[in-house]
C-alpha cells in the first residue's frame, strides 16, 4: 500500500537550497501536514513527491515503486504516479463547466459516458454542490470553487492526495467549515493526505502527523499533540500554539534549581534525565500560567485581550513579559496587581543548542 | 430653490475637484469630436453628389442629396459594373483577410508556443527577429516577393526577378500575383501580433492550470487542444481582430501584388474611385468600417465573460518545458532560416536592387552606388531623378517631415494614452470611464485607409485643417488605441494606494503624475509612445489620401517612385525607412527598456 518514503531528498534552485537532505516516511492512510513559515520548502517537497518538481538528489518511493532516484536516473512523470493534487488557487479551467471540470480526468481514463456521469453525480452529492453542475468557475464563490477543485481531484479515486494550502484563500468562517469537510473526506476516501500549510491551527486540528520545517530542514516529525506538549526545539515550541509559548531565559543549577534573575524555582523532570549546570530556556504555555488572588509571584497586568471564550492577559513580572490565557472572559484593569503560579508541564531547552532537554514541573519558591 | 441650486453646485464642485473626472470629460469631448464627427461626416458624403465627373455621370447638381452612389455601386448590372467595382473586391477582401489572419495566427501562435513551452534552441534570436517584419513597412515583403519571383511571362511582363535571372525558374502567375501571395505576405507581416499577444498570454498563464491536467493523466495533444488553446483563445481572437482589420485596409501590398494582374481589394478599389467618384469611395470606406465593427462584435460574442476569469494567483512556478528531443535542432534551424527569409533577406535584396543599373542583371559590372550618391543621373543613366537619394534634398526634407510627423503623433497619442489609462483606471466602474475607454478603442476598428478617407472628408469642410496639422491629427487619433491600451494596462497594474499615499501628504496632481506614477510605470508608458512612433514612420495607407504632395513624406515618395518604375530609388528609400525605424527602435529600447512587445503585449 502507498507508504511514501523520501530518502536524502535535496532541492537546490541555483545557489539557494530549498530542501536539505530530507528523510521522511509517510504512513498509509495518514493525514500528514507539512508545516512551516513561508519559504521553508514545504510546497517544494509536495511538488517533488507529486513529480511536478525534480529533486536535485535523493530517492522517492510511493507504495513499493521507486518514482524518483537521482543515482539511477529514474523520474516518473506526475501522471504515472497515481496521485491527486489540489492547488492553492484551485486551478479550475475557466472555459469548462463544473461538470466538465470534474469529468475531464475520467475521460482521460477512458471511462464510459455512463460511468463518468454516475461518478460525477456522486462527487457532486458528496461535496454538496449538485446545484452548481452547469456553472462556470467565474460564477462560483471561493468556497464553491474549492469544493469543485476537491471533487475534480478526487474523481479518479487517488490513493494519495496532495493538498497545497487549499484553505488559504478562504475567509475565516469558510475555512472552519472546510476543515471539517476535509477531515470527513479523509475518513470517507481512505486515502493518504499530504497537506501543506503555514497555519499551525490547521495543522493541529486536521492531521494525524505533523512535519515541521524551517529553512529546508526537518525540525520535528510527530503527532500534533505530542509535538505541542513536547516540542523538539525552541523553533517548534514557538511555531505551535497561539498565543505563543513563553520562553524565559534562566540558569539551571546542579540541584535542579532554576534562577531567573532574583526569582528562583524548583524544576522536577518527569523522566529520569541527568542535567548538569547550564543556561536554559524555559518554555511555558500561556494556558499553564494560572493567575488570581492566590499565587506564588506578583505580576502587573499590562493588557487584557478578551475574545469571548478565552482571555489573553499580558503580564510583567519584574520587567519580564509573560502571556497567560484564562478561560472565559475576565477583565483586569491595566496595572492591576495579580498573583500567578505555574502548573502542569514546562519544557526545558538548552539555550545554546536550542534543543529540548527535559519536560517537568516548575514550582516557584517564595523569595 | 436656492437650496437645490446650492446642492447641485457643491456636488459639481466635488466632482470637478478630482483630476480624473476633468480628464475624462475633456477626453470624452475630444474623442466625440475626433471620432464621431468624422464618421458622421463620412456618412453624409455617401449621400452627397460631388462636383465634376460624378455630377455629370449622375446627372444631378453638385451638393444634392442623393442615393445615386448606393444604386450605382451596389445595383448596376450594366457592364457588370457592381460586380467589378464592389462585389468581387469585397469577396477578395474577405478571402485575403481571412487567409492572412489564419496564416498570422498559425505561424505566430506556433512559434510563440515553441518559444514559451518547449526547450527550443536559439529562442533569443528567434524572439528578436520575429518582431522585425512588424517594424518594416508592410509592402517590404510584397516588394521583395515581386522582385524575387516576377518574370516576363506574367503581370506587367517587364523584367525578370532574381529567381528567373539567376536560376532560370519561371513561377506561375497565381504564385507571384493575386490572392495567394497577398495573403501570405500580409500573414507573415502581421504574425508578430500573434506572436506577441499569444506569447504573452502563454507566458502569464497560470502554470497550475496545466499541472492540474497533468495530474489527471491528460495526454500532451489533449492538453493543448482542451486546456491550453481554449485558455489562450481570447488572445487568438484579438489577434484575429487586429490582423483582419489591418489586412482589410492594407493598400500597398495589393497594389504591388494585385494590381499588375487586375486583382482588386476594397482598399485598392477605394483609392482608384476616390478621384472621380468620391461618393462611391466613401461607401466602400463605410463598408470597411462596418466589417471592422462586425468582427469586434463577433469577438465579444465568442469570448463570453462567463468563461473568463482571472484565477486567484497561486505560487508562480516555472512551467515544465516540453522536451523536443531530436527534433529540437532541426526545428530551430528551420525556424531561423525561415525568419532570415522573412526578415533579413528582403533587406539584402533591397540593398542589391538599389545598386543594379539594368533590371534583371545581377553581375558586378551592372552595379553602381549612383542611386544613393550619384549626380547627373538623368543624363548618364537616363532614368529617375538626377541625383542619388542621399544627395537629393527632396528625400531629406521628406525624411525630416516623416520624423517630425512620427514624433508629434507619438507625443500626442502616447500622452493621451497615459491620461486615458490614468483616468479610466481611477474611475474604473463609472459609465463615463467605460465610454471613454470604448471611444478611445474605436479608431482601432476603422481600417487605416477608411480612416484617412474620413479625415479627408472632414478636412474639406474645415479650411484651416490641412497639411501637417491634418496628418498629425489623423496619426494621433489612429494610434491612440495602442497607446491607451498600454496606458490602461499599466495603470491597472498600479494599485490605487500608491497615488493615495501621495494625496494624503498633500502632493498636487501634476507632481503625483510626474514624480510618482510615471517613474513607476516608465517602461510601459514609453512603449506606449514607441508604437505610434514606429507605426507612423512606416505608415502609408493612413496618409496616402491626405498628403499635400507625394513628396511630402518618405512612404508616399517611395510609392510614387515605384509607380513611375524607378525601382532602384524606390528600393533605396525603402531601405532608408527600415534602417531609420530599426534604429529608433533600437535606441529607444537601449535607452529606456521600452519595446514594441511591451506595448502590444501589455
Amino acid at each position: 500500500m502507498p507508504e511514501i518514503f523520501l530518502k536524502n531528498i535535496s532541492k537546490k534552485f541555483g545557489r539557494v537550497t530549498a530542501v536539505d537532505h530530507l528523510n521522511l516516511q509517510i504512513m498509509n492512510n495518514s493525514f500528514l501536514t507539512l508545516l512551516g513559515p513561508s519559504g521553508c520548502g514545504k510546497t517544494t517537497i509536495l511538488r517533488m513527491i507529486a513529480g511536478l518538481e525534480t529533486p536535485t538528489e535523493g530517492v522517492i518511493t510511493i507504495g513499493n515503486k521507486v518514482v524518483f532516484d537521482s543515482d539511477q536516473g529514474i523520474n516518473l512523470p506526475p501522471d504515472k504516479r497515481n496521485v491527486g493534487f489540489l492547488f492553492q488557487n484551485y486551478a479550475l479551467w475557466p472555459h469548462m463547466t463544473v461538470y466538465q471540470n470534474i469529468a475531464f480526468g475520467l475521460e482521460n481514463l477512458k471511462w464510459s459516458r455512463k460511468e463518468i456521469k454516475d461518478k460525477v453525480n456522486a462527487l457532486l452529492a458528496m461535496l454538496r454542490i449538485e446545484q452548481l453542475r452547469n456553472r462556470y468557475p467565474s460564477e462560483l464563490s471561493g468556497g464553491q470553487q474549492q469544493r469543485v477543485a476537491i471533487a475534480r481531484t478526487l474523481a479518479p479515486g487517488p490513493t494519495v492526495l496532495f493538498l497545497d494550502e487549499p484553505l488559504s484563500n478562504l475567509d475565516a468562517k469558510l475555512r472552519m467549515e472546510m476543515r471539517t469537510e476535509l477531515k470527513r473526506l479523509h475518513r470517507e476516501t481512505d486515502a493518504t493526505f499530504v497537506y501543506v500549510t503555514h497555519d499551525q491551527q490547521e495543522a493541529m486540528t486536521l492531521s494525524t502527523m505533523v512535519c515541521i520545517l524551517d529553512k529546508g530542514q526537518l525540525q520535528q516529525y510527530a503527532p500534533p499533540l505530542s509535538m505541542y506538549n513536547s516540542p523538539a526545539n525552541v523553533f517548534v515550541a514557538g511555531f505551535l500554539g497561539n498565543p505563543a509559548i513563553n520562553l524565559i531565559e534562566g540558569h539551571l543549577s546542579e540541584n535542579g534549581m532554576i534562577s531567573f534573575g532574583e526569582v528562583k524555582a524548583r524544576f522536577e523532570a518527569f523522566d529520569a534525565v541527568t542535567l548538569g549546570e547550564q543556561d536554559v530556556t524555559v518554555g511555558i504555555r500561556p494556558e499553564y500560567i494560572r493567575i488570581g488572588k492566590e499565587g506564588d509571584l506578583e505580576a502587573r497586568v499590562c493588557s487584557t485581550l478578551p475574545s469571548g471564550m478565552e482571555t489573553t492577559v499580558k503580564l510583567a513580572v519584574r520587567g519580564m513579559p509573560l502571556t497567560a490565557v484564562v478561560f472565559g472572559d475576565v477583565d483586569f484593569p491595566v496595572d492591576a496587581k495579580v498573583k500567578l503560579s505555574f502548573h502542569k508541564t514546562v519544557v526545558l531547552f538548552d539555550t545554546v543548542s536550542r534543543k529540548n532537554i527535559a519536560r517537568g514541573s516548575l514550582t516557584l519558591l517564595h523569595s | 430653490m436656492g437650496h437645490v441650486i446650492h446642492r447641485v453646485k457643491s456636488r459639481a464642485l466635488t466632482w470637478f475637484s478630482k483630476p480624473a473626472n476633468i480628464i475624462l470629460l475633456v477626453l470624452l469631448i475630444a474623442l466625440i469630436v475626433f471620432t464621431m464627427y468624422p464618421l458622421f461626416s463620412l456618412l453624409t458624403e455617401t449621400f452627397t453628389i460631388h462636383a465634376g465627373r460624378e455630377a455629370r455621370a449622375a446627372k444631378e447638381a453638385a451638393g444634392a442629396f442623393s442615393l445615386y452612389h448606393f444604386r450605382r455601386l451596389f445595383a448596376t448590372a450594366e457592364n457588370d459594373y457592381s460586380l467589378i467595382q464592389f462585389y468581387e473586391p469585397f469577396l477578395n477582401t474577405l478571402l485575403v483577410s481571412l487567409a492572412s489572419s489564419l496564416i498570422a495566427i498559425t505561424f505566430g501562435g506556433v512559434v510563440s508556443f515553441m518559444v514559451t513551452r518547449t526547450n527550443l534552441k536559439y529562442t533569443r534570436f528567434i524572439s528578436a527577429v520575429f518582431t522585425f517584419p512588424y517594424m518594416m513597412p508592410s509592402w517590404t515583403l510584397a516588394l521583395f516577393w515581386e522582385t524575387f519571383f516576377k518574370n516576363v511571362n506574367i503581370g506587367l511582363k517587364t523584367s525578370n526577378g532574381i529567381l528567373t535571372s539567376v536560376f532560370g525558374i519561371y513561377m506561375p502567375q497565381w504564385f507571384v500575383y493575386g490572392a495567394f501571395p497577398i495573403s501570405l505576405v500580409l500573414g507573415l507581416h502581421y504574425a508578430p501580433y500573434a506572436y506577441i499577444l499569444i506569447g504573452s498570454m502563454l507566458k502569464n498563464m497560470d502554470a497550475n492550470l496545466e499541472e492540474a491536467a497533468t495530474m489527471l493523466k491528460t495526454g500532451r495533444s489533449r492538453m493543448i487542444r482542451r486546456i491550453t488553446l481554449p485558455i489562450v483563445r481570447p488572445a487568438i481572437m484579438s489577434t484575429f481582430l487586429l490582423v483582419f482589420a489591418s489586412s482589410m485596409s492594407a493598400y500597398s501590398v495589393p497594389v504591388f501584388l494585385g494590381s499588375p494582374v487586375r486583382y482588386y481589394m476594397l482598399s485598392t478599389k477605394m483609392i482608384s474611385l476616390m478621384d472621380s467618384y468620391p461618393g462611391q469611395a466613401y461607401i466602400i470606406a463605410a463598408v470597411m468600417i462596418l466589417m471592422g465593427i462586425f468582427i469586434l462584435i463577433l469577438n465579444q460574442r465568442v469570448t463570453s465573460s462567463r468563461r473568463q476569469f482571472t484565477t486567484v494567483t497561486g505560487k508562480s512556478w516555472q512551467i515544465r518545458m516540453i522536451d523536443l528531443g531530436k527534433a529540437n535542432a532541426p526545428a530551430a534551424i528551420l525556424l531561423v532560416i525561415l525568419l532570415m527569409m522573412v526578415a533579413i533577406v528582403p533587406l539584402l535584396t533591397f540593398a542589391m536592387e538599389s545598386l543594379i543599373i539594368k533590371a534583371g542583371d545581377y553581375s558586378l559590372g551592372n552595379m553602381t552606388l549612383d542611386f544613393w550618391i550619384g549626380t547627373n543621373l538623368t543624363q548618364r543613366l537616363d532614368q529617375g531623378d538626377s541625383t542619388g537619394i542621399l544627395l537629393n534634398p527632396k528625400v531629406w526634407s521628406a525624411l525630416g517631415y516623416s520624423l517630425g510627423l512620427a514624433l508629434t503623433c507619438a507625443l500626442v497619442a502616447g500622452t493621451c494614452g497615459i491620461l486615458v489609462g490614468y483616468s479610466v483606471a481611477k474611475r474604473r466602474k463609472s459609465r463615463l470611464a467605460s465610454l471613454v475607454n470604448a471611444l478611445s478603442f474605436f479608431p482601432y476598428l476603422i481600417p487605416s485607409l477608411a480612416f484617412g478617407a474620413i479625415y479627408l472628408s472632414m478636412s474639406v469642410k474645415i479650411p484651416w485643417l490641412h497639411g501637417f496639422l491634418l496628418l498629425a491629427l489623423t496619426g494621433s487619433v489612429k494610434y491612440l488605441p495602442f497607446a491607451s491600451r498600454t496606458g490602461v494596462n499599466a495603470m491597472l497594474q498600479l494599485s490605487g494606494e500608491i497615488e493615495e499615499a501621495a494625496v494624503i501628504t498633500g502632493v498636487h496632481w501634476w507632481k503625483r503624475m510626474v514624480r510618482v506614477i510615471f517613474p513607476i510605470q516608465k517602461t510601459a508608458f514609453l512603449s506606449g509612445y514607441l508604437i505610434p512612433l514606429v507605426s507612423c514612420m512606416r505608415e502609408l495607407s493612413l496618409f496616402v489620401l491626405l498628403v499635400p504632395t507625394s513628396n511630402t513624406i518618405l512612404t508616399t515618395m517611395l510609392m510614387q517612385y515605384s509607380e513611375k518604375g524607378w525601382a532602384q530609388f524606390g528600393n533605396a528609400i525603402n531601405l532608408l525607412i527600415i534602417i531609420v525605424v530599426l534604429l529608433i527602435n533600437f535606441i529607444v529600447g537601449k535607452l529606456t527598456g521600452a519595446s514594441i512587445e511591451k506595448g502590444v503585449g501589455g
